[in-house]
């Protein structure tokens, strides 16, 4: 139903020009950037590289290792239960929350003089907090506990999303049906049957969380070790300094992150080809195990939930307390100095709600672009480029994009910023919107039509306001890519605008904490009250469709 | 012998089924028809264990002379066969036999099914993948897989439905000739009269109604 009864004219190169142009020179920039021999010298006789990437690759692999188990376990355990419903509800609310945000509650939960140490002071004994790195720990524990709580939802989204098709969740519903009648507990059928179907979908998005993990830079500040730290974070700190010699040797160390990343994912692929045979094998052997042998998921769930409220809860808490000392459970003074000085800030919030509001306007304009000059079947040939941004370094993405500001004269504009912004929000809005666009019912062009109506009246009056909810939704997500870009922010913009991530990010290496927290909380709120105006209007639109189709 | 007594399915608002008594013996076939929403489906998914939500049943399913009404699914051991083959596409034709079957030295189990495909007349196709075989051929996989797992008693969900009908009949009697043969008692849910075995029972459900066979 959702093919286009139009012939395919070249006007999809406007949409993919638009969106392929600006990331392909900025590509070709960050590579040329890296290009110089005597930055990879300098790159690998630098006594902080071998450790740095060491720690980028343990916690790359231990991140991605660790969210791809949790998810196929936690989907075998819970798919079919009262308990998925749930999940699958509380998925939207856990994505809004930023990355930067959600790092700075966590470490407010585990710091030393966190709550957690406060849980536990009363039973240790303690009347200081403990002498501990639980934050900033040399193996990354407190990054990769980060991540994973951030990247499990991310991929349970995937697999609801692979799973939301009407026919293929049936079918695959009635494979389960099938397989549980031979005797097969549920939980085994998923392993042996269901998974190996559905991995190869998720290769793109376990992929994203690969290339995230290796090299991200926001959390990494905020909970990633400093003696060395992180390569990307080693990289950013050599791209942001004066001498140019540092700086081709952060982009060489952002291509080599690259480089990491893709040959992570061939190994990923071989390793998956190698293991089907055994597989297989195993998936036939015949036997039936137990049931109910496995670990309850409900502690692990819980302990997630636990985590995000607790991250919110602190965020708010520590944002208003002038006096908490160790080891109290309660701030002993309020106070809504932080809130003031954020209002005093006015500016960095109007231009992050702008911003956000140009680059998602702009990343759904290319969107719908994109499909209403392609046929469905072309999304699958753009996924590579549409992932690009996801997938590319954000480190080396940015030398690139600033490059490319400098050349068009757009660098430390908002201009430039604008447009960096929507290259980042474009590919999620296409992703978030596709499936609803691609399915809407073409006999409602074809009605139109027959009653005289041109194109545009009838994209005008009949399917965008039909596709009001969708067309919601991604405007939010594309809003929230943008409220959270930092390092593009910081690049392109050449440090002359504050959003309310760089700051939230530049006062979490000082000592302000109830401002770095207030800043956190309104970081995550923008995103929140996107969607919540996405929900509305997509709920609205739905009383009035269903109000009338029953009038 | 498959035995139900007394079977009552509601939803919060109406009863779909109401006092079901029937006798199904071995290789025997209880054919159940009716309109949709007479709870065809809800019958089949209560028997297997899979009741949807939101559904209440009561009554008793005894299978050889158990009571199997509050046993979890993998314990009941009825097959089930629903419209589409649901062979599994990501193993061969052979792989989704040896998923059926019980464990086991491999090789008697790779024996036994290849003497299963060959029985139906596939023998050169088990190293295929689903996707490559015909639709009748599929079909036939899927009966031979159902069988293969030993079942105590077998619920057919229109499975003829979606066939040509030269293949149909076809395929009804590899189905019948098979169930016969195992002595395994059937439970088929079909729109279509054709289907009826000679000397089956039918059981006409409407929305509400129930009764004997």
């Amino acid at each position: 139903m959702g093919t286009p009864s139009r012939p395919v004219t070249r006007a999809w190169l406007l949409p993919a020009g638009l969106f392929a142009l600006p990331l392909g020179a900025a590509l070709a920039w960050a590579l040329a950037g890296a290009a110089d021999p005597a930055a990879w010298q300098a790159l690998r006789t630098d006594a902080a590289f071998a450790p740095s990437l060491r720690l980028s690759l343990w916690v790359g692999i231990t991140t991605t290792t660790l969210s791809l188990g949790l998810t196929l376990w936690l989907v075998a355990r819970l798919h079919g239960r009262p308990a998925w419903r749930r999940l699958e509800r509380a998925l939207g609310a856990l994505l809004a929350i930023p990355h930067a945000a959600f790092a700075i509650g966590l470490a407010l939960l585990l710091m030393p003089s966190g709550l957690i140490a406060r849980l536990i002071a009363p039973l240790a004994g303690w009347d200081a907090p403990p002498n501990a790195a639980t934050v900033q720990d040399g193996f990354g524990l407190a990054l990769i506990a980060g991540l994973v709580l951030k990247e499990v939802p991310f991929l349970l989204w995937n697999v609801v999303a692979q799973l939301r098709p009407v026919a293929q969740g049936a079918q695959l519903r009635l494979q389960l049906q099938t397989a549980q009648a031979m005797g097969y507990p549920a939980a085994s059928v998923w392993w042996r049957v269901l998974w190996p179907q559905l991995l190869p979908r998720l290769a793109l998005p376990v992929l994203a969380v690969w290339a995230y993990g290796l090299t991200v830079v926001d959390m990494a500040l905020v909970l990633g070790p400093t003696q060395p730290p992180t390569l990307a974070v080693l990289a950013w700190s050599w791209l942001l300094d004066a001498d140019a010699a540092l700086n081709r040797q952060g982009a060489a160390a952002a291509l080599l992150l690259a480089l990491v990343m893709a040959a992570g994912a061939v190994l990923g692929t071989l390793g998956w080809r190698v293991a089907q045979a055994p597989l297989r094998a195993r998936a036939v052997r015949g036997d039936r195990p137990a049931p109910h042998a496995a670990l309850p998921a409900g502690p692990v769930l819980a302990g997630g939930a636990a985590a995000y409220a607790g991250v919110i809860a602190l965020l708010l808490f520590v944002s208003v307390a002038s006096v908490w000392t160790f080891p109290a459970l309660w701030p002993q003074q309020a106070s809504l100095d932080a809130w003031a000085a954020v209002a005093g800030s006015l500016r960095s919030v109007v231009v992050t709600a702008g911003l956000a509001l140009a680059a998602s306007a702009t990343g759904v304009a290319l969107a719908i672009a994109w499909m209403e000059t392609t046929p469905a079947a072309w999304d699958r040939r753009a996924a590579p480029l549409v992932f690009a941004p996801m997938l590319v370094p954000g480190v080396l993405l940015v030398v690139g994009l600033y490059r490319l500001a400098l050349a068009l004269r757009l660098d430390g504009s908002l201009t430039g910023l604008w447009l960096a912004h929507s290259l980042f929000s474009a590919p999620y809005a296409l992703v978030a919107l596709a499936p609803a666009y691609r399915s809407f019912d073409v006999r409602y062009e074809q009605t139109a039509q027959a009653l005289g109506r041109g194109r545009l009246v009838f994209l005008w009056r009949v399917k965008w306001p039909m596709l009001l909810a969708p067309i919601a939704s991604a405007a939010a997500i594309g809003f929230a890519v943008s409220v959270t870009q930092y390092l593009s922010t910081q690049f392109v913009g050449a440090g002359r605008y504050a959003t309310i991530t760089t700051e939230a990010l530049t006062l979490a290496s000082g000592g302000q904490r109830s401002l770095m927290a207030a800043f956190a909380l309104l970081q995550a709120a923008l995103p929140a009250l996107a969607f919540a105006i996405a929900w509305g209007l997509g709920r609205a639109q739905a009383r009035r469709i269903g109000a009338s189709e029953s009038a | 012998m498959l035995e139900l007594a007394d079977i009552r399915i509601a939803t919060p608002e109406r009863v779909l089924v109401r006092g079901l008594s029937a006798q199904v013996g071995a290789g025997e076939v209880l054919v159940v028809m009716g309109e949709s929403g007479s709870g065809k489906s809800s019958l089949l998914a209560w028997l297997c264990g899979t009741l949807a939500p939101g559904l209440v049943a009561s009554g008793q399913v005894r299978l050889e002379g158990r009571d199997i009404g509050a046993l979890p699914t993998v314990q009941r051991r009825i097959g089930i066969l629903f419209q589409d083959d649901l062979l599994f596409p990501h193993l061969s034709v052979l792989e989704n036999l040896l998923f059926a079957l019980p464990a086991g030295v491999t090789a008697q189990r790779v024996a036994k099914a290849q003497a299963a495909l060959a029985d139906a007349g596939l023998a050169e196709h088990g190293r295929r993948l689903p996707h490559t075989l015909s639709g009748g051929q599929r079909a036939r996989v899927s009966v031979l897989r159902a069988l293969l797992a030993q079942p105590r008693a077998l619920l057919l969900d229109e499975p003829f439905a979606r066939l040509d009908l030269p293949l149909r009949e076809r395929f009804r009697a590899f189905v019948f000739e098979r169930l016969r043969a195992q002595g395994i008692p059937a439970l088929l849910v079909t729109h279509d009269a054709h289907d009826v075995p000679p000397g089956a029972q039918v059981l006409q459900l409407t929305a509400g109604a129930g009764g004997h066979a």
